[in-house]
């Protein structure tokens, strides 16, 4: 008889991930069984198995425990990002229409599930075939989800996605060959293995790796899909995309920075990709400028984001990670009240409620929308009292203690530009010299919710900072 | 308790939006008793208030940390004043919505004055733009003010944010204002060219001026009376509090470059003001003329100096604040504010007149009045300190005061009244009232400014 190398506490490990396939599962079945399709139950059912799945996931904060010979492991990061994964998959799941498509929407959710336990299987992954096996589970769901919005642009949408995906998974599961080939393991712990550096495959393997990730985290030069993608999909899937697919992603390549680099090498190896941060600083921020298409706008405005979360990580301080991740959570508060807000003002399946004429005489129309869009916008741009602004003063103080004064510098001249293009919208809200748009509203309860928890979080992450200390991202 | 000073004023201005739109009475009466409330609280509360709460400890310790004691004092009092005559002159299609910006205003720029930690000087800093640029949305006329306002002043805020990061890495902890330590090290200047430059942005000075002049004379009176007054000493306050007990050497180092251009500013603010025909741009250039005299004196360093800018930040913040308050009402009743269309207002407005000569005079420098004081401090202290020459040179600014000053007096209070405009009526009691205790201060700091001497002597001493 075969013995079982695998405990139950392996099992235990994944039983997240479990619950929220599993239910993904019963949302199919319950569409099948029931009589009329209703949105409602599908969305309630997901949304309470993504609770249930975050309430299981905390159980094991703290505890170190390597999975399956160390292909999966627990710990305060991997639970952490999960949580990100779960809130922000709950928080999209509740922008959606239950009205529109009923038929469809036990579907969508499913969907919807399936990549979120995508991207918790990529928050503790930590060997190489973990983290390919998360990437596609995510990717290929996503290749639906986006394509589900009944204007073409969605199709488009879709296809693009899944072309360029698919080349930068190609990069990524190339990188993976090479790395492999280099020091014969695909455990990322002992990639850290400084005889391997100086095998030529390792840094070409090493490279390949980065540009894949480069382009799951959507940076600059590797962005050109995101801002189209994201008009293309339906707003919740766009919402969805900005935040998950960006955790998943830098989670695997925290611990790659972090755990699956010796040391010597570590500089030369990821210098280039935070220079490539700092350009999306930039170039996000002024690809902001000139959208007129909220979603657009937020593409871009998470392109730049994003590489501030990721300068975060210069330098492979312990304090880095924890910044990286207080700037994480901010983003999803900021990002997806902001999502909410457009949500609301889309009744429609063309979604011309994202348009930035659509928020002309918001201000006068819907006071506190207004307000909480100018909340959420001013706190993309770094105004306090948001979480915003100080996840900025503390990547601000890593960096220059990490001796990265130039991703500084880059942070600021990036936030700069952003202003005019956030203060855009905030201006066409106030602005009585304009027209006002004429568009109803939606009705969506639960973005309303949504709206009011962000808000909430927002301001009390400005003066609780939560930065967990037993995060480090370490395979061991 | 000082927290109260910050968040009262916050919180009744969102409560604000509450009342009807079209409400004047409700938003003009409360938003006095808040202004007057935060009037109070630290005049007889007889302690410094001191509100702490630690709120970061890693990567450097920050706690949220306000007081009202020290230099702070009568900053506080004068912004509150400053908040209930603008609330009080208020009167206006939105009366609700600008009392409510108003009332916000006052309560970010409670947070910066009185800040003892620079993170939390550093957070107000930003919130305190946002409410001017709001109103420079809802009733601004050009588009681009709001922007060029809001661009200018929040990259600005964005460098002092850099150097509070840096500084907060470099020293421990930014929980330190009042205290005094000199930071050394090739990081220092840096640091502090940061936070001079978002200071100097905001105050403003040549050459990055150029927000300034379409922002005061776009605003809405009673913002700009603020925003003039109060809003532009936060960045001379931050000199004060940050700049010379931390940063002596760096300010040394970058002596001379600050000299040159707070001279510049001088003589560049009076010659525009000379040639401009709106009245409100002239007394907006005329501020980048006064306020250069006070960047000169922080400058040169000089304990005598300091003192004078302290109280001609006060001089300034009054005679400014019931300039902009008086040009409203002139604005709201000849509709115009072109030198060339005015004339001969005294005859029939002798109240609007009278305020209008006294802190006209109190700008021009008149002995007897709080500008003069601080004008004569500020020179005798850079003469004192060996800097002939800047003395010399800032003396000519303040011949020129009395030419533009005299011309604005001239053109609008007399000359020969203008039969085309009809509609004329005198100031109002409420109208009068808002102006009063600003005028009543610019005489009392004129004939008796010791107290606030006091206060200025404290200037980086550790308290």
């Amino acid at each position: 008889m075969i013995s079982n190398p695998y405990t139950w506490a392996d099992w235990n490990a994944v039983l997240p991930l479990f619950i929220v396939a599993g239910v993904a599962v019963l949302i199919l079945l319950a569409d099948l069984v029931m009589r009329k399709s209703n949105g409602w139950v599908s969305m309630l059912l997901g949304i309470a198995g993504l609770i249930a799945a975050g309430v299981v996931a905390a159980q094991s904060y703290g505890q170190a425990h390597d999975a399956f010979g160390g292909g999966f492991v627990l710990g305060g990061f991997a639970v952490v990002l999960q949580e990100v994964i779960i809130i922000s998959s709950i928080f999209s799941v509740a922008l959606m229409h239950a009205t529109w498509r009923p038929e469809r929407m036990g579907g969508v959710v499913a969907l919807i599930l399936w990549a979120t336990s995508g991207a918790m299987l990529m928050a503790g992954a930590a060997n190489l075939m973990t983290v390919f096996l998360g990437l596609e589970l995510l990717s290929l769901a996503l290749y639906c989800l986006c394509a589900l919005a009944d204007r073409p642009a969605s199709r488009e949408a879709g296809l693009k996605y899944l072309i360029l995906s698919s080349t930068a998974s190609g990069f990524l599961l190339f990188g993976m060959a090479m790395l492999f080939g280099a020091t014969g393991s695909v455990t990322l712990a002992s990639l850290a293995n400084p005889a391997a550096a100086a095998n030529p495959l390792y840094w070409m393997g090493g490279g390949l790796f980065l540009i894949g990730i480069a382009f799951k985290l959507s940076l600059v030069p590797f962005h050109v899909w995101s801002p189209d993608v994201y008009e293309g999909a339906p707003l919740p899937v766009t919402a969805f995309m900005s935040v998950v697919t960006k955790a998943g992603a830098l989670a695997v390549f925290a611990r790659f920075a972090y755990a699956a680099v010796p040391g010597g090498v570590s500089h030369a190896l990821l210098v280039p990709f935070f220079i490539i941060a700092g350009i999306s600083m930039i170039a996000g921020n002024v690809g902001m400028l000139a959208q007129t298409d909220m979603k657009r706008l937020l593409a871009y405005s998470g392109i730049a984001q994003i590489g501030y979360i990721v300068a975060a990580l210069a330098g492979g301080t312990a304090l880095g990670v924890r910044y990286a991740i207080y700037y994480l959570v901010a983003y999803m508060f900021m990002n997806l009240g902001a999502f909410a807000v457009v949500a609301i003002n889309s009744p429609t399946p063309a979604e011309e409620g994202s348009r930035i004429e659509s928020f002309q005489g918001l201000g006068a129309r819907r006071p506190p929308l207004a307000a909480a869009m100018t909340f959420f916008l001013l706190a993309l741009a770094g105004f306090p009292p948001t979480a915003g602004f100080l996840g900025k003063i503390l990547i601000l103080s890593t960096n220059v203690s990490a001796g990265f004064p130039w991703l500084a510098a880059l942070l600021i001249a990036g936030t700069a530009i952003s202003l005019y293009a956030y203060f855009k919208v905030i201006r066409l809200m106030y602005d009585r010299h304009v027209k006002a748009y004429t568009g109803a509203f939606a009705r969506l309860p639960l973005a309303y919710v949504t709206l009011a928890i962000c808000a909430v979080f927002v301001v009390v992450m400005t003066f609780y900072p939560f930065t967990p200390s037993n995060v480090l991202p370490l395979a061991k | 308790m000082s927290l109260v000073l910050i968040v009262l004023p916050i919180l009744a201005g969102c409560a604000l939006f509450f009342v009807p739109r079209t409400d004047r009475f409700i938003s003009r009466a409360g938003g006095c008793a808040v202004a007057a409330i935060t009037f109070f609280l630290p005049l007889l509360a007889g302690n410094d208030g001191t509100f702490a709460a630690r709120w970061l400890s890693r990567p450097f310790t920050a706690s949220l940390h306000w007081s009202w004691g020290g230099l702070a004092f009568w900053i506080v009092l004068l912004l509150a004043l400053c908040t209930f005559c603008a609330v009080l002159a208020t009167n206006m299609a939105q009366t609700r919505t600008m009392v409510a910006l108003l009332l916000m205003l006052e309560g970010t720029m409670m947070g910066v004055f009185m800040a003892r930690d620079i993170l939390a000087f550093a957070l107000f800093w930003d919130l305190m733009l946002i409410p001017p640029f709001f109103a420079l949305v809802g009733w601004g006329g050009h588009r681009d003010t709001a922007w060029r306002y809001l661009i200018y002043n929040f990259s600005g805020g964005l460098l002092l944010l850099l150097s509070t990061a840096a500084f907060g890495v470099l020293y421990g902890s930014t929980d330190v204002i009042g205290t005094t330590h000199q930071l050394v090290g090739q990081w220092a200047p840096w640091i502090f060219a940061g936070f001079a430059l978002a200071f100097v942005v905001k105050t403003p000075v040549f050459p990055l001026h150029t927000w300034m002049p379409p922002t005061y004379s776009d605003s809405p009176p009673a913002m700009v009376s603020v925003v003039s007054s109060v809003q532009s000493k936060a960045g001379l306050f931050g000199f004060l509090i940050i700049g010379l007990p931390f940063f002596a050497n760096a300010m040394g180092e970058w002596r001379w470059a600050f000299i040159v251009a707070s001279l510049v500013s001088l003589l560049y603010g009076a010659f525009i003001a000379l040639m401009q025909t709106d009245a409100k741009r002239i007394v907006a250039y005329s501020s980048l003329s006064h306020l250069g005299l006070i960047v000169l004196a922080i400058f040169s360093q000089n304990p005598t100096a300091i003192q004078g800018a302290y109280i001609y930040i006060m001089a300034h913040a009054l005679f400014s604040a019931a300039l902009f308050l008086i040009l409203g009402y002139i604005e709201e009743r000849e509709d115009t504010r072109s030198l060339a269309r005015l004339g001969g207002l005294g005859k029939a407005n002798p109240k609007l007149a009278g305020a209008f000569t006294i802190a006209a005079l109190a700008a021009l420098g008149l002995p007897g009045l709080a500008g003069f004081v601080g004008e004569i401090v500020i020179l005798t202290g850079v003469f004192k300190n060996g800097y002939f020459w800047p003395a010399l040179i800032a003396l000519i600014p303040i011949v020129l005061a009395s030419a533009y000053i005299l011309r604005l007096l001239q053109d609008i209070i007399n000359g020969p009244e203008r039969p085309d405009i009809p509609h004329r009526r005198d100031l109002t009691w409420v109208e009068g009232l808002a102006v009063a205790p600003l005028l009543a201060a610019v005489v009392i700091l004129g004939v008796y400014p010791h107290a606030v001497l006091y206060a200025a002597s404290l200037v980086g001493v550790a308290r």
